[in-house]
This record gives C-alpha cells, sequence and structure tokens, in this order.
C-alpha cells in the first residue's frame, strides 16, 4: 500500500475571473496529522471542499490512494467517500434529527448492521466524545461545543481512513477546544487516522499537528510547508514567522 | 480436551464472497473462540451468525474470547464484544477476554469514555408516563403558543398606535416592496380562484334556482355570497398561502442566522423595522383584493347565468344593482382588513419565534399556514355573528 493517501497534482480553483488557488501540489503520508493554515481568504477551506469533493477543480488532479478521485465513476467515487469522515465547521448536522439518528444515518447506508448493532455503534461512539446519554436530543437542544463533539461521533461512525475537519476549535471555549484536540491525537494514535485539519487556532496547531501547509493569497497556494517548530521559526519568510509568532 | 472447528463461507451485501474461519476449543465446562480477522464492520453478517453456533453449544460455563490473532479491526470489535458479553449474561455464563494486546485495550478504552454529563434516562420510563408526559407538554406548547401570540398581538397594537405619534419610526420604504410582493404579485392567482368560483356558484345556483323559475336571483346570490363571504375568505386564504407562509419563512430564517439579534444589538426595534412594514402592507393590500375579485367573481356567474339561464347581461347587472347594497361590499372589505391583519401578525409572529435550524423554519412556516387559516375562518364566523346582531 502507498504510503501518501493523498496526492494534490496543480490544483487550480477558479471562480470566473477570480483565481483562488494556482498550481497547488502536495502530498499527505498515511496516519498523519497534515493542518493546512493561512489568513483569511488564503484558499483553505475552497482548498478542503475540493479535497472532500464538494466542489470539482478548474484543473489539476487529486488522487486517493492511488486512484483518480476527480475522475472515477459513481460507484467508485461512494467506495472513496465511505473512506471520508467530515467535521465541518458548523456541524452540519441534520437538524430534523436526533444524535442517534444522524449516526445511524450513516451506518445504515454504509454497513449490513442490524438496528441493535447500530444502537450500540451510536453509544459508543456519543460515549467515546464524551455525550453518553445524549443520544435522543435533537443538534438544537444541545450547546455549540457538543454540536461539534456530536458531529465528530457522527463523522467517525464508520471508522474512515481520513478524517477531515474545518475549523475544528471554531466557536468553542479553550479548555473544550483543547479536549477536541485531545480527541484528535487518540484517534490518530488509536485507529492511525489520516487527519486533515483546517484551522488558524495556533493552540490547536502546536497541540495537534505534524506537518503544515501555509497557503497565501499573494501567491495564490503554498507559501511555506514543514513542522510546526520549523514554520515557526521561519524567520526568512515574514508572513509566515509573524503568523505562527502573531506578530501583527 | 477436544478440538473442534467450524468453517462457514458466507456472502455478504457487498456482492463479495467473503470466507471468515472460526477456531472453537471446548471442553465440558469452557468454551474458547479464537476470534477470527478482520474483526470489522464488513463482516459484522459472518459474526452476528456465530450467536447462533454457539446457542446450540449450551453445555458450557466459561466464554473465553481469544483476541490474539487480531490486527486488523474496528469499532465492531467492541459491539461484538459487548454483544458476546450480553449473550453470556442472559444465560449465566462467565464471560473472559484474553490475549488483548495493548491497540485492542486503548480502542476499548476511548470508545469507553465516561460521559461528561448525566442525563435524564427516559428508557426508564413507563410507556404510559412518557405517553401522558407527550400529551401534556403539546397541551401547555399550545396554550403558551397562544398566550404568545396574544403578547405579540397586543405589542404590535402598542406598536401602532405609537406609530400615530411617531409616523417615520418604521421603514416605509420596505412599504412599497411588501405591497407589491403580497398584493400585486398575488393578483393572478386571486383573479383566476375567484373567476371561478363566481362561475362554480353560478352554476351550481343556476340549476337550483330554475327549478323555481327564480332565474333572476342568480344575480342575488352570486353577487351577496361573494361580496360577504367567498370573495374575501377566498383571497385570505391565498395571500396566507403565499404572503404569511412567505414572512414566517423569511423572518424564521433570519432569526435562525441571528440577523434578528444583530438588529436587536443594534438597537432597531424588530416590530418597526421587520413587522409593522409587512403587517401594514398586507392589510392595506387585501381590500384591493378584494374589490378586484368581487369585480372579476361576479363576471364568473354572469357567464354561467347567461350560458345556462335565460338572462343577459343588461338583466344581470340590472338586479346586481337592485340586490348589492354597500353594506355587503362594506362587510366583505371590512373583513379583509382583519384578515389581512392577522395574516401578516401570525407569519410574523411565527417566523420571529423560530427556534432551532433548518427543519424549525420548515414546521414554523407550515404552521403559520395551517393557524392562519383557521384564524381566518374563526374571525369569519365572528363576524358573520355579529353583523347578523345589529342587522348588517
Amino acid at each position: 500500500m502507498n504510503n501518501k493517501i493523498i496526492r494534490v497534482n496543480n490544483l487550480t480553483v477558479r471562480y470566473g475571473s477570480l483565481e483562488v488557488l494556482k498550481n497547488v501540489s502536495f502530498e499527505i503520508n498515511r496516519g498523519e496529522i497534515f493542518v493546512i493554515v493561512g489568513g483569511s481568504g488564503c484558499g483553505k477551506s475552497t482548498l478542503l471542499r475540493q479535497l472532500i469533493g464538494l466542489e470539482v477543480p478548474s484543473s489539476g488532479d487529486i488522487f486517493i490512494d492511488d486512484v483518480d478521485f476527480l475522475a472515477v465513476d459513481k460507484k467508485s467515487r461512494k467506495e472513496i467517500l465511505r473512506k471520508f469522515g467530515v467535521l465541518f465547521q458548523s456541524g452540519g448536522l441534520f437538524a430534523s434529527m436526533t444524535l442517534a439518528e444522524n449516526i445511524k444515518l450513516v451506518l445504515g447506508e454504509y454497513t449490513d448492521l442490524n438496528d441493535e448493532e447500530m444502537n450500540e455503534v451510536v453509544d459508543i461512539k456519543l460515549a467515546s466524545v464524551g455525550l453518553s446519554g445524549f443520544r435522543e436530543y435533537y443538534p438544537a437542544e444541545i450547546s455549540g461545543g457538543m454540536k461539534k463533539r456530536a458531529a465528530l461521533a457522527r463523522a467517525m461512525a464508520l471508522d474512515p481512513d481520513i478524517l477531515f475537519f474545518d475549523e475544528p476549535s471554531s466557536g468553542l471555549d479553550p479548555l473544550t477546544s483543547a479536549s477536541l484536540d485531545k480527541l484528535i491525537n487518540e484517534i490518530n494514535k488509536i485507529f492511525g487516522t489520516t487527519m486533515i485539519i483546517v484551522t488558524h487556532d495556533l493552540a490547536s496547531i502546536k497541540t495537534i499537528s505534524q506537518r503544515i501547509i501555509m497557503l497565501d493569497k499573494s501567491v495564490r497556494g503554498i507559501l511555506a510547508e514543514g513542522t510546526p517548530q520549523y514554520l515557526t521559526g521561519l524567520k526568512d519568510k515574514p508572513n509566515v514567522y509573524n503568523f505562527f509568532n502573531r506578530i501583527s | 480436551m477436544y478440538y473442534l472447528r467450524f468453517v462457514l463461507k458466507i456472502s455478504v451485501k457487498s456482492e463479495q464472497e467473503n470466507t471468515i474461519y472460526y477456531e472453537f476449543e471446548s471442553d465440558d465446562e469452557q468454551l474458547t473462540i479464537h476470534v477470527p480477522e478482520p474483526l470489522t464492520y464488513s463482516n459484522a453478517t459472518h459474526f452476528r451468525v456465530l450467536f447462533d453456533i454457539i446457542d446450540d453449544m449450551k453445555s458450557f460455563k466459561v466464554l473465553i474470547l481469544d483476541f490474539s490473532k487480531q490486527k486488523e479491526f474496528d469499532t465492531y470489535l467492541i459491539v461484538f464484544r459487548n454483544s458476546l458479553a450480553q449473550f453470556c449474561l442472559e444465560r449465566n455464563i462467565d464471560f473472559r477476554i484474553e490475549h488483548s494486546n495493548d491497540d485492542i485495550e486503548s480502542v476499548i478504552s476511548l470508545m469507553q469514555t465516561t460521559p461528561t454529563l448525566a442525563v435524564e434516562n427516559l428508557q426508564d420510563k413507563s410507556q404510559i408516563y412518557l405517553y401522558f408526559q407527550q400529551v401534556g407538554s403539546i397541551v401547555i406548547k399550545v396554550f403558551q403558543d397562544v398566550y404568545n401570540f396574544i403578547s405579540f398581538f397586543g405589542e404590535l397594537i402598542q406598536k401602532l398606535l405609537k406609530l400615530i405619534i411617531r409616523p417615520l419610526s418604521i421603514r416605509w420604504q420596505d412599504m412599497p416592496l411588501h405591497f407589491t410582493q403580497s398584493g400585486v404579485m398575488a393578483l393572478p392567482i386571486t383573479i383566476m380562484i375567484v373567476f371561478l368560483l363566481g362561475l362554480i356558484t353560478g352554476y351550481q345556483g343556476a340549476l337550483q334556482l330554475k327549478q323555481f323559475g327564480a332565474d333572476m336571483f342568480i344575480a342575488n346570490l352570486v353577487g351577496i355570497s361573494l361580496s360577504r363571504e367567498l370573495s374575501p375568505l377566498m383571497v385570505a386564504i391565498l395571500v396566507a398561502g403565499r404572503s404569511g407562509s412567505a414572512f414566517a419563512a423569511e423572518l424564521g430564517t433570519m432569526k435562525v442566522s441571528e440577523e434578528i439579534d444583530a438588529l436587536t444589538t443594534m438597537g432597531f426595534d424588530k416590530f418597526e423595522f421587520l413587522v409593522l412594514p409587512r403587517v401594514l402592507s398586507v392589510t392595506l393590500a387585501m381590500p384591493f383584493l378584494v374589490i378586484i375579485c368581487n369585480v372579476v367573481g361576479i363576471a364568473g356567474g354572469l357567464v354561467a347565468a347567461i350560458t345556462t339561464l335565460d338572462i343577459t347581461t343588461a338583466g344581470y347587472i340590472g338586479r346586481l344593482e337592485m340586490a348589492l347594497s354597500l353594506w355587503d361590499i362594506g362587510t366583505g372589505l371590512i373583513k379583509s382588513l382583519v384578515f389581512g391583519f392577522l395574516i401578516a401578525a401570525l407569519g410574523c409572529y411565527k417566523g420571529i419565534n423560530v427556534k432551532g435550524g433548518a427543519d424549525a423554519v420548515g414546521r414554523y412556516t407550515t404552521s403559520s399556514v395551517v393557524a392562519g387559516v383557521f384564524l381566518i375562518i374563526l374571525s369569519d364566523a365572528i363576524f358573520t355573528f355579529i353583523f347578523q346582531s345589529i342587522g348588517i
């Protein structure tokens, strides 16, 4: 099995005449926590949307496990999506369903589990994010941090190979954010899940990231790449240095 | 000790032939299951069969799950382990796990984290308790809703009265837009429906009146029933479906996306900024719609009259002039004003009180139409009683 779980080649994204990303290329290793950072409007979320298949880039290739994600047929695409778990910025929980129903929806689609087993998985997943006893609650009945954790439980329902996070710590208090970071590290360590995280929360970046790419508007792509320690000390690139050292 | 080996070959949903080999070791007291690889969701069907197999081996007192071969697994490992533990508990069998490795222990510890918050367990309550609890909460909710609407209505009246003193307090510039959307744009559908209503009333009436030789009274029937009742009622129902629901959805979406909260924190009054322009627009648009629809509906009745009865257009209009009093038209217009006010107020009330997400907007929008139609019929009944009592 190839160690590179995701390969992105010359990815370009244009919205009309506006070019957000230009010839972006990078690779993500299996089992690593890969963080995408950058200032507002640099294309972080745009890049994530291409990776999870919500948008089709103007040009370029995305390979997931050596399969061309942009060229696969519907069936193969679904098999690839089976490997994904996505935690959206606002959670993306279905408001008309309870937390249990949100998780069971995915399990019912992709597994042969019977109702009893699905209920067991729901309890396990909710317990793993500290939400035991909330299975019959609707998203509107729980707090923002709990919504995020419930959404993570749903994203983890199928034990995906790759977990994508869009701003996981946004709207969370430092303690909840730290506990989420701890959970991300544990899942990565125990299951070997590849984590791709879009964030600009420096505390989170320093706690969880193993490798980082920093996007910047000026280059419409990757300005720097490396470990958090390397980028924090990168004095010859002021934009990077200032970002990681919070210098305005 | 004797040694048993079972081999199962089962096809799974994914249409792939999968083979799982189980190994059992057993003596009279003890059954050891060497759990095969991989213990994953995709093999759930195979593992479920295991329960039927061991259920037939009732003699053992201890069940040992041997994880020594386990390298590939996912959350299903815990489901499997828990199901077996439950299975043993129900049959009074001692359950043990052997050769569990660090990876398995880590997964188990991660997946069985202690809950952070204790929550009321509804499953402990009886079905009857839950039924009455649900009925009770629905009744309380209905009363609360009525109470809240009356409070909202009172506040709305207060703001309207305040408008007389401070006429510039509301956003008059929004009025033409709302008037156009609620009134002018509702014209095509209301005209079509009320014309057909006039036509139907005319045809149905003509069949009956012809039997008594009272052909000329078709004008009375169509004119009075449309002006007093049918036209205001039908227009109100259509406006409730168009504008009432639109207000609920629009304001509901604003509520969910915190736009109304933003307005409040910026010092704007949501009544003056959002509610009053909408309510006034619909209230003022309704009489215009009803007048136009009266004419169109009477024209529909005329078509029925001249095609089924021996009546001329001039005769129909002449009879209508005699039959229709100003009060017949006036009562319809008074009703339309009130209907418009109620529809818009209810739509805004529902929108402003949306709680939750996108689904809540849908629920409140539906509720605005249902409650709107109910309010229209209720107020129409009250009007009929009042007008009868005072003889108009």
